[in-house]
C-alpha cells in the first residue's frame, strides 16, 4: 500500500507533460478505496470497501433521491427530509421509535442524513451484527407504517429542527435566503429542511407519495465498509435486499438556473448581527454536468485557498490587511448545478465595500497575470494526498463514494480521482478562474451578500416573573 | 482458501477481545514516555501530545485568552522561517499541524504521511523550541479571535455556554472565557506569549500518545528528536478545586429568537471515584444516549418538542457536573424543564428496568470499538487517558466493572448523584416562564 502510494504521487512531482506520460505508461489507474461492487438482479448496486482495523462495519443504504426531487410548485416542501425522520417510525416487524434503540441495544450508533441528491440511512455496528442491520434496514425501504400520532408529533420535531439550525441564526437564515437567489427558479432554491410557512402543509399523503415514488432497491446503493470482503456481504445482500421487488422510478429533472443580466446585491442590516461578513456565490458546473471543468475549480481553490501560505490570504489578509479572513470553496457534489462560494470578513475599520473592492481586483490580477504553475503543482500534491488521509476512517469512505454514486458518478470515477486531478494543468485551471470567477465578465453573475451589524437598544435587568 | 480467511478472521476477533487496544508504553533514551498504537495498513501518522494544566485555567485574569493565541500562535512561524515559510513548509507536505488549548491543559496534534514523517517532526521541534511570535501574525490571530467571538455573540448555544460558566464557576479560573474577550485579547503582547510558552510547557507536564505507522523504534528516536529540549520543568500556579453554590437559580438571558436554548447543571462525579461506571449507565438512562434515553422519549418522541435532548457528564480536573441541554419553542421552556425534572427525579425514586441496564451495558462496552476506526481517532483516545491518569488497561477495566453493575447499583448513585434541590437553569431566548427568574442584560466576559 504504502509503497503504491508513494510511487503514485511521485509523478505528480514531475513537471506536467512528463506527467502526462507516465499516465499513459500506467498499466491500471491506482484506486483511492479498492472498492468492491456488485449488482442484484433487483438493480440495487452493492460496494464493500474493506477495513480490517476494529471489528465494525459502517452499513450504509443511499437512496439516489433527495430534496431537490420533490414536487415543485404545490405549495410544500421539507418531504423528503420528513421521510427520513418517519423512516424511524416503523414497520409491521418494527414497533414506532424501536429502530435506534435496538441499534444501541447492541453497542451500534444509527442516524440518517438528507440532501439535494440523495438520502442515506447508516448504522455503525459490530460485525457480528450486520445481518440484523440488513433485515431491518430492507425491511423499512418497503414496509414502513405511519400512524398519525407519529406525524403530528414529528412534524414538531422538524419545526423545532428549523428553528434550531435556521431561525435562530440570523446568518443561516442569510445564506439561505442568499442560495435561493443563486439558483432562482430551479429545485436548489428550496431549503433541504422546507420553508418555515410551507412545513406545517406537509401531510402524510405528501410523504408517501415520495416514498412511493422513490424508495425502490434499484434507486438504491449498499455501501459497506468495515472489517468484511463482499464473499462475507454477497450472501447477506440477495438475501436481505435482493428479494426486494424493483419498480419503475421517475427519472431526475434537474433545471439549470436562467442567466440573469444583473448581479445581484443582498444587504443584510440587523441588530442581531454582531460581525460584517462578505459572502460572494458563483453558479458552476457539478461532477455530473461537466467531466473536466470541475477537477480543475478543486486545484483552482486548493491553489487560491487551501491553507494560510495560498495566494487569497497571503494576499488580503497578510499583505494588504484588508481582511481578517478569507476562504474560497467549491462543492461540485451535485446532480444539477453547483456552486463557488467565497468569505471574507474585513479587517478591524475596514468597510465592506472597500473589502469587496480589494477582493476584485485581486482576482483581476490573477486572471490577467494567471495563477502559478508552481502553485497549482502544490495544489495537486495536496489534493492527492488527501485522498491517503481519506483511506485512515471506516466512515469517510462509505460517505465519499456512497454520496457520489448517489448523485451517479461510477465507482470508476470515484475511485481514480487523484488521477482525474493528475491531469488538470495550469492552462485548465487558468481557464476556469477566467470563465467562472472573473470579476469583470463572469460567465454567471455572482450573487453578493452584506452582513451588515446594526446598533442595539439597551435592555432591562434584573428580577422577573 | 475460504475457509482459511474465515480461520483467520476468527483469530483476529478472538484477541481482539482479550486486549481492547494493543497499547505499547515507549521511553525514549532520554526519559520521555509515549504510549503507541502501532498500525502500517495506512501511511499515516498520528501524533498527539498535551501540556498538562498548561491551559487557559493558567492564564492571568486580565489576559483572558492568552493559552488559545499561544495555540494559534507557535505555528505562525519558527526559528529561520517567518509565518509564510513555515506555513508553507507544512502544507507543502500536507502536514496538519494544530495546537488546542482546553481549560486545563495544553496540547498539539500532528497528522502526517509517512514519507514526509522526518519533515513533521523537524517543524514540530522547531515550533517547540525556536517559536517566533512576531507582531504582524500574533496580531493577525488576535483578529481572528475576536470575528470569532463577534460571530458568537448571535449564536444563543454559545450565550448560554458564556452565562453557565460564570454562573457555576464564579470566582474561580474556570469562570474565565477561555477563548478571550473583546478586552482582554488586544492586550495580550508577544512578550506574553514567550512568557507562558517558556514557563508552562515543559517535559514534567508532558504527555505524548502515537498511533499509525510507526514502530516502537522510531517512536522512541522521535521523542528525543521532537520534545528533546524543552524545559525539564513547569511552572505552574496551582488551582484549587471549584466550590459549587449551592443555592438554585433560573437565569434567563433574553433574546428576540423563536426557540429557547436551555442548560440545566448539577455537580458530577470525577472519572476516579467508585461509583463513576453506574454513573455511566445512570446518564445512558437518563439522556447521554440519544435515543431511547429517558429524556429523548418524553420530550421529543412522545411530545415533540425538541429536535434533541442530551445529559452529558463533564470531569474536568477541578470540577465535575452532570447537565443536560435541549432547545424548544419559548412557550414550551417551562415544561420542557418540568418534564426534565420529573424524569430526573423517577430515576431517584424507583429501579430502572433490567432491559434498560442490559441496553446501556452492551451499549457502553459495545461501542468503544466504533472509536477504534482511525489513526486520529485512537492517538485521541490515548492522549484523553493518559490526560485523567488511567491505566492501559482501563478500557478492560472499565468493561469488566461496568458487566458487574446491577440495578440497585444504579438506584443507589441516581440518589447520589440526581439531587435537583441546587440546580442550575440557564436559558438564552424569550422563554414564557411561570417561576421567579434573575434576568441578565450582558454576557459575562464577552466584551
Amino acid at each position: 500500500m504504502k509503497l503504491k502510494f508513494s510511487a503514485f504521487s511521485k509523478i505528480f512531482a514531475f513537471p506536467l507533460a512528463f506527467c502526462l506520460l507516465s499516465h499513459t505508461a500506467l498499466a491500471a489507474p491506482q484506486k483511492v478505496y479498492n472498492a468492491e461492487s456488485m449488482m442484484l438482479p433487483n438493480g440495487m448496486q452493492v460496494v464493500v470497501i474493506p477495513n480490517h482495523r476494529a471489528p465494525v462495519v459502517t452499513h450504509m443504504v443511499w437512496y439516489k433521491v433527495g430534496a431537490a426531487d420533490e414536487p415543485q410548485g404545490d405549495g410544500v416542501s421539507g418531504a423528503a427530509h420528513f421521510l427520513e425522520h418517519l423512516m424511524f417510525k416503523g414497520t409491521e416487524a418494527i414497533e414506532p421509535g424501536q429502530f435506534s434503540k435496538l441499534i444501541r441495544s447492541w453497542g451500534g450508533e444509527d442516524n440518517a442524513f438528507t440532501s439535494y441528491d440523495f438520502t442515506a440511512y447508516y448504522q455503525s455496528v459490530s460485525k457480528n451484527d450486520l445481518p440484523r442491520v440488513m433485515a431491518m434496514e430492507a425491511d423499512r425501504m418497503i414496509n414502513l407504517k405511519l400512524p398519525d400520532k407519529e406525524i403530528e408529533s414529528e412534524r414538531d420535531v422538524i419545526t423545532e429542527e428549523r428553528r434550531m439550525r435556521v431561525e435562530n441564526d440570523p446568518q443561516s437564515l442569510f445564506t439561505e435566503q442568499m442560495r435561493s437567489v443563486l439558483f432562482a427558479a430551479t429545485n436548489y432554491a428550496v431549503p433541504v429542511i422546507g420553508w418555515k410557512h410551507e412545513m406545517p402543509l406537509l401531510k402524510k399523503s405528501h410523504v408517501i407519495e415520495y416514498y412511493k415514488t422513490w424508495y425502490a432497491p434499484n434507486n438504491a446503493i449498499l455501501v459497506i465498509s468495515g472489517d468484511v470482503t463482499m464473499t462475507d456481504v454477497a450472501p447477506l445482500a440477495k438475501k436481505f435486499y435482493g428479494i426486494l421487488p424493483s419498480r419503475d422510478v421517475p427519472e431526475h429533472t434537474r433545471p439549470v438556473t436562467p442567466d440573469f443580466p444583473s448581479p445581484v446585491t443582498l444587504t443584510f442590516e440587523s441588530e442581531d448581527l454582531r460581525q460584517p461578513v462578505l459572502i460572494q456565490a458563483w453558479r458552476a458546473p457539478s461532477y455530473m454536468m461537466d467531466k473536466t471543468v470541475p477537477y480543475a475549480l478543486d486545484v483552482l481553490m486548493e491553489t487560491l485557498s487551501g491553507g494560510a501560505s495560498t495566494e487569497l490570504y497571503q494576499s488580503l489578509v497578510v499583505n494588504q490587511k484588508i481582511a481578517t479572513d478569507i476562504s474560497m470553496s467549491y462543492d461540485g457534489d451535485a446532480r444539477g448545478e453547483a456552486s463557488i462560494w467565497l468569505s471574507a470578513v474585513p479587517a478591524p475599520n475596514v468597510s465592506l465595500e472597500k473589502l469587496k473592492t480589494a477582493i476584485d481586483a485581486k482576482l483581476s490580477e490573477l486572471v490577467t497575470k494567471g495563477v502559478t504553475r508552481d502553485a497549482v503543482e502544490k495544489a495537486k500534491t495536496r489534493l492527492v494526498d488527501s485522498e491517503i488521509y481519506a483511506r485512515d476512517s471506516v466512515m469517510g469512505p462509505a460517505m465519499v463514494v456512497g454520496q457520489g454514486l448517489s448523485y451517479g458518478l461510477t465507482l470508476e470515477e470515484i475511485e481514480t480521482r487523484p488521477e482525474k486531478i493528475g491531469q488538470v494543468s495550469v492552462e485548465n485551471v487558468r481557464a476556469v478562474l477566467k470563465t467562472y470567477i472573473d470579476p469583470q465578465k463572469p460567465q454567471n453573475q455572482p450573487v453578493v451578500g452584506y452582513l451588515v451589524p446594526k446598533a442595539k437598544a439597551p435592555q432591562q435587568e434584573g428580577t422577573k416573573k | 482458501m475460504k475457509m482459511l480467511l474465515v480461520i483467520c478472521i476468527l483469530c483476529f476477533s478472538s484477541v481482539a477481545h482479550a486486549e481492547i487496544l494493543d497499547i505499547q508504553q515507549v521511553t525514549s533514551k532520554s526519559g520521555i514516555k509515549a504510549w503507541l498504537v502501532e498500525d502500517h495498513t495506512v501511511p499515516v501518522i498520528s501524533l498527539r501530545f498535551m501540556f498538562r494544566d498548561a491551559g487557559a485555567v493558567n492564564d492571568p485574569a486580565d489576559k483572558q485568552g492568552l493559552s488559545q493565541i499561544l495555540s494559534n500562535t507557535l505555528d505562525e512561524g519558527a526559528g529561520e522561517m517567518d509565518s509564510k515559510a513555515f506555513q508553507a513548509a507544512l502544507n507543502d507536505h500536507s502536514i496538519s499541524l494544530g495546537f488546542q488549548s482546553s481549560r486545563d491543559d495544553f496540547g498539539g496534534s500532528l497528522k502526517t504521511l509517512s514519507k514526509y514523517q522526518e519533515k513533521a517532526f523537524d517543524l514540530l521541534n522547531l515550533s517547540l523550541s525556536k517559536p517566533r511570535f512576531d507582531k504582524d501574525p500574533v496580531g493577525r490571530m488576535i483578529d481572528s479571535n475576536l470575528v470569532r467571538i463577534r460571530s458568537n455573540m448571535t449564536d444563543p448555544e454559545w450565550m448560554n455556554a458564556r452565562l453557565t460558566n460564570d454562573i457555576l464557576y464564579k470566582n474561580h479560573p474556570y469562570a474565565m472565557n477561555a477563548g478571550g474577550t473583546l478586552t482582554s485579547l488586544p492586550r495580550i503582547t508577544p512578550q506574553d506569549l514567550r512568557t507562558k510558552f517558556a514557563d508552562q510547557l515543559a517535559k514534567d507536564n508532558l504527555i505524548v500518545a502515537v498511533a499509525g505507522d510507526m514502530t516502537a523504534d522510531q517512536v522512541s528516536v522521535m521523542l528525543d528528536k521532537v520534545f528533546g529540549n524543552l524545559p525539564a520543568t513547569a511552572k505552574l500556579q496551582k488551582i484549587d478545586d471549584v466550590v459549587m453554590s449551592d443555592e438554585p437559580s433560573v437565569t434567563v438571558y433574553e433574546q428576540k429568537i423563536p426557540q429557547t436554548v436551555v442548560t440545566m447543571v448539577i455537580p458530577g462525579i470525577k472519572n476516579t471515584d467508585p461509583d463513576y461506571h453506574a454513573a455511566e449507565v445512570m446518564d445512558f438512562v437518563l439522556g447521554s444516549s440519544g435515543f431511547g434515553s429517558r429524556l429523548t422519549e418524553e420530550v421529543r418522541e412522545k411530545r415533540g418538542l425538541t429536535y434533541g435532548i442530551y445529559s452529558r457528564m463533564n470531569d474536568m480536573k477541578h470540577a465535575s457536573t452532570l447537565s443536560i441541554g435541549t432547545a424548544t419553542r419559548n412557550d414550551m421552556a417551562d415544561e420542557v424543564i418540568r418534564i426534565t425534572k420529573e424524569v430526573m427525579a423517577g430515576l431517584t425514586t424507583e429501579k430502572i428496568t433490567e432491559k434498560e441496564l442490559k441496553d446501556a451495558k452492551s451499549y457502553l462496552i459495545g461501542s468503544v470499538p466504533l472509536q477504534l476506526t482511525s489513526n486520529e481517532r485512537i492517538s485521541g483516545l490515548l492522549i484523553g487517558l493518559l490526560s485523567e491518569d488511567l491505566p492501559a488497561d482501563y478500557l478492560e477495566k472499565r468493561a469488566a466493572a461496568i458487566k458487574n453493575l446491577s440495578v440497585d447499583d444504579i438506584l443507589r448513585v441516581s440518589k447520589r448523584i440526581l439531587e435537583t434541590r441546587n440546580i442550575k437553569i440557564i436559558l438564552v431566548g424569550q422563554p414564557k416562564m411561570s417561576d421567579t427568574y434573575q434576568s441578565v442584560t450582558s454576557l459575562p466576559n464577552v466584551e
